[in-house]
């Protein structure tokens, strides 16, 4: 085996590092340390000059470990990893010392701040004697696509993909397409018809033979990594349920695109839904839209239309966050009900109104042009609703403490539309099981991250679009269907998958097949080899954790490029005696 | 116990002129810049508020209407072109009709064909009184004293008997308001030595007008210049109601000037000139929010009384020059233009020379009520209980 030859380069990262940190005694002390063969300091390491510096002492001094110091390894080891792939270095025989997050940014006493750098330094130096020169793996990636949900975010996708000549199947559960948007009449602030939305997808993925459809029907099993899943597909329609019906296929990718249930009003005991006839839930208000019939039980022509808001949505007892959708749908309900009973008097009882996004304000406004009458309760303090008394001239009386006006005050009503708000389904937990993402506590489906990942989950490939992941509305669903089929397009075209060569691996020789690591996996990477006897890590799903590692009784699990020796000897170099 | 709300209201107060209140959301913008809103009287945004839920049992005792000038700052202000300050203008003439007994208010503001209609037959009516008067006792060649054709101790006796009309109205009028706002809209105790306290309110607001200069304060304007052309118009006003009502025997008597009357009715002329000339070319020009909309009562109110000015200078003109019969003429005309005017005044916008300075003492009784009521709270808290 060669000699270490190493390289070790101080960043100054401007001043951000230098004004604690003296850089000039820590490059001092690094120099003298064994098999250091130079030390150099640097205003800003992650500049081209500063790769190139790196690349060029890489190729003139024959150097094969570097210790950059510098900023968190999440910020740049990417960009020194790639210096060295350009000098011809294998990228993972790099170290980096966090001497600023963890240093300079964190110490005030420059005395103290240098001797921990010195010690961060110290300890990357002894890890990186013992780096072994890894390699990537990849992965064949199967061009078809597993979609879950035929609502308006799982057609979308499926015909993303398929347009793009991808074979997907499109599992649905109920016995049609359309999802819960088949259940409304219009859409806000516009007013499109759903209808014309939905029959125009539902058409084309009728027409279009790279889509399979299997209508009640659900994903019983998912096994295998990213590019090679294998998806069990069971039929669940109550006309066959004494034989199962099951397809297995193969697939590169999943979208889970469940969608929502609504809220169940019944749980507001004093909006008093189930025992006022005319107190209905905005479903069963679009029912009527749809059938283009607005009256109460008792068939008459209301007079008084009453809508709630947060049915269900911002508050504490049930959930706290905003549905997003019901205040436009509220106002969409206004609108229509003035154009059908123009003599009808709306009014609209709400704790905020979001009128967020485009469009929407003007309908707002439009909305209040139209003599709604608007009406802000307190959070907490519900509206109650009460049957009128014989003499008025209306079916209920809506007592509420009006906010605005410090008022208590009366609404009569003949028809109360509660808007319920989203919420996860209940087969959510199941679905989250079977394909392997998290939920957060209220049963929505978690992204890999909020802001810049938001249909990726920490399954590699398994993505998440429209109302499984959070309330939203069909705008923004759509563009989450596209995205999550635009991302799996860009690896199908790619043909095969890198695979990070950060997993763990099993020593067969030391394996005495206990198992405890296959439940362990929070990945599920660990299959258990029934031939030999033996657990093995899918290294397409291992996220390099290092739980098995840990957990091994045998010491047969190694996580690479975290093995016991690297980490024992950055743990001795940090605690080094002699600084 | 729960007000019912009325969702009819917006659209009735629509009639008297309060056309965009619906848009409000109560971001209380129009508070925030109001020179006047308080604490205890919060406006334009409450009264917005109330209006669109129609809770009309709580509106007629409220005060917050007469406590606006009408700057109109929060229209200026306003996100949403809800027009606050129109909506509070609107919110008077709705009080105006509601203190109004007789329901002659509220068909003048709902409909301007009757109220031209009833003013033209009063000018009709009053013409051939005037005129029947002049011809059966007088001759129209001489203008007062022996043989006149409108003597003045005759248009004295005539003035009062239209003035006790009027103060009639007016004081049955203000009772009324004075029953809603301080019986029916205090759930709280007043002490009756509040009302002897708080008196000097009245002669001071009605003569200062001070809270309207606060308005054009807090505009930054250098010269007050709605305030002080107000304040001339209704001085002027005032003058002359006083000279007519009391001093019209000397004011008649001529063709010499008798400047120890005729100082104050130039003076008085010059305060009535300048206003309406002022507050028509406003309505015309619309250069201020507060004349962009004008109610169609709002005109009649200035062209009937820019008539009233014009032919009472120039039938005191014709006297002095010697031109008797057309004197006598303008003289008819003048009244007939001026006894629809008198008489119109319990029931239309020019009421607000009463209820104004009322609602400011009212006001300020109503909040020294109010704040010895939170202190003695405050230190008993238990009593309350």
């Amino acid at each position: 085996m060669e000699n270490n030859r190493i390289g070790v380069y101080i960043c100054m990262c401007g001043t951000n590092i230098a004004k604690i940190v003296d850089v000039e005694a820590v490059v001092k002390f690094a120099s003298e340390i064994p098999e250091v063969v130079l030390a150099k300091s640097y205003k800003y390491m992650c500049s081209n000059p500063g790769q190139e510096m790196i690349i060029q002492d890489i190729k003139e001094n024959k150097l094969n470990r570097i210790v950059v110091a510098a900023c968190s390894p999440n910020m740049h080891e990417r960009t020194f990893r790639s210096a060295l792939r350009m000098a011809g270095l294998n990228q993972y025989l790099l170290e980096m010392a966090n001497i600023r997050e963890q240093c300079s940014w964190v110490h005030s006493d420059p005395v103290e701040a240098t001797e921990k750098a010195k010690a961060l330094v110290n300890a990357a130096i002894a890890r990186v004697k013992l780096h072994e020169e890894l390699e990537n793996v990849s992965a064949q990636m199967c061009p078809n696509v597993l979609v879950i949900g035929g609502g308006i975010a799982g057609m979308t996708a499926a015909l993303e993909l398929a347009d793009a000549g991808n074979t997907v199947y499109l599992v649905e559960k109920a016995d049609h397409l359309g999802g819960n948007l088949a259940r409304v009449d219009l859409t806000a602030p516009y007013l499109y018809s759903a209808r014309d939305l939905l029959t125009e997808r539902i058409t084309r993925i009728n027409n279009n033979k790279n889509i399979k459809v299997f209508l009640n029907s659900k994903v019983t099993s998912l096994t295998g990594y990213i590019g090679n899943f294998r998806a069990v597909i069971q039929n669940i329609s109550p006309v066959v349920q004494n034989k199962t019906i099951e397809t297995e296929v193969e697939i590169g990718n999943v979208i889970v695109c469940t969608g929502y249930k609504e809220f169940d009003a019944s749980r507001i005991v004093h909006y008093g839904y189930g025992k006022l006839p005319n107190v209905i839930t905005s479903f069963e208000f679009e029912k009527m839209l749809r059938a283009g019939r607005i009256e109460t039980k008792e068939g008459k022509t209301p007079k008084y239309v009453a809508i709630i808001h947060c049915v269900g949505s911002r508050s504490e007892e049930f959930h706290s966050y905003c549905s997003r959708v019901c205040c436009m749908t509220a106002l969409k309900y206004a609108h229509e009900i003035k154009s059908a009973i123009p003599e009808c008097y709306v009014s609209d009882v709400y704790i905020d109104m979001h009128a967020f996004g485009k469009g929407h304000e003007d309908f707002y406004r439009s909305s209040s042009q139209a003599k709604t009458l608007f009406l802000m309760y307190e959070k907490g303090d519900r509206p109650v609703i009460h049957k009128a008394g014989p003499k008025d001239d209306c079916e209920m009386l809506i007592e509420v403490n009006e906010k605005l006006s410090g008022e208590t005050i009366e609404i009569p009503a003949d028809l109360v539309i509660l808007m319920v708000g989203m919420e996860a389904r209940e087969d959510a937990y199941e679905v989250a099981r079977i394909v392997n993402i998290s939920q957060d506590k209220e049963g929505w489906f978690i992204e890999s991250h909020p802001k810049l990942e938001p249909v990726a989950t920490t399954t590699d490939g398994v993505f998440i679009a429209g109302t499984c992941v959070a309330p939203k509305d069909i705008p923004d669903t759509v563009a989450q269907a596209r995205a999550a089929a635009a991302r799996i397009l860009a690896r199908i075209s790619k043909e095969k998958i890198e695979i990070d060569a950060l997993y763990s691996e099993v020593n067969p020789n030391l394996c005495s097949g206990c198992r405890l690591c296959n439940l362990l996996c929070p990945y599920s990477a660990i299959e258990f080899l029934e031939d030999k006897k033996q657990s093995h890590i899918i290294s397409a799903l291992c996220k390099g954790c290092g739980v098995c590692v840990a957990a091994c009784p045998s010491s047969a699990i190694k996580g690479r490029h975290f093995t016991d020796q690297q980490i024992l000897a950055q743990v001795e170099g940090l605690l080094a005696e002699k600084l | 116990m729960a007000i019912r709300v009325n969702p009819e209201f917006i659209n009735e107060l629509d009639r008297f002129g309060a056309e965009d209140v619906q848009l409000c959301y109560q971001c209380g913008d129009c508070s925030t810049v109001c020179p006047h809103a308080d604490e205890i009287y919060r406006f334009p945004r409450k009264s917005m508020k109330l209006l669109q839920m129609g809770l009309e049992q709580k509106i007629e005792t409220t005060l917050e209407p007469w406590l606006c000038y009408y700057c109109g700052q929060c229209s200026e202000q306003c996100p949403r072109e809800a027009d606050p300050g129109e909506t509070m203008m609107s919110l008077r003439r709705w009080l105006i009709s509601r203190y109004d007994f007789t329901g002659i208010s509220r068909a003048f503001y709902k409909s301007r064909t009757i109220e031209v209609l009833t003013i033209i037959f009063v000018a009709l009516l009053t013409g051939a009184l005037l005129l029947y008067y002049g011809f059966t006792n007088g001759n129209i060649g001489i203008y007062d004293g022996e043989g006149a054709f409108l003597p003045s101790h005759f248009i004295h006796r005539f003035d009062l008997s239209v003035g006790s009309i009027l103060l009639v109205f007016l004081l049955i009028n203000a009772f009324r308001m004075w029953r809603l706002v301080m019986i029916k809209g205090t759930d709280f105790t007043v002490p009756w030595w509040l009302y002897i306290k708080e008196l000097y309110q009245l002669p001071w607001h009605f003569f200062t007008q001070k809270r309207y200069s606060e308005c054009e304060k807090k505009r930054g304007h250098k010269i007050y210049m709605p305030w002080l052309i107000h304040l001339g118009l209704m001085l002027g006003y005032v003058t002359m109601l006083v000279l007519v009502m009391v001093f019209v025997e000397l004011l008649q008597k001529g063709p010499e000037i008798r400047w120890e009357v005729h100082a104050f009715g130039y003076m008085a002329t010059i305060g009535l000139l300048a206003g309406t000339l002022y507050f028509i070319r406003g309505r015309f020009k619309k250069h201020y929010v507060q004349y962009k909309k004008s109610h169609g009562t709002d005109w009649v109110f200035v062209i009937l009384l820019f008539m009233i000015v014009i032919t009472g200078v120039s039938q005191h003109i014709f006297h002095r020059t010697g031109l008797i019969e057309m004197a006598n003429i303008t003289y008819v005309i003048h009244l007939m233009s001026a006894v629809p005017w008198l008489l119109r005044m319990p029931f239309t916008k020019w009421a607000h020379l009463v209820y104004r300075p009322l609602a400011m003492y009212f006001a300020s009784i109503r909040r020294e009520a109010i704040e010895r009521e939170a202190a003695v709270k405050e230190l008993y808290p238990l009593v309350i209980k």
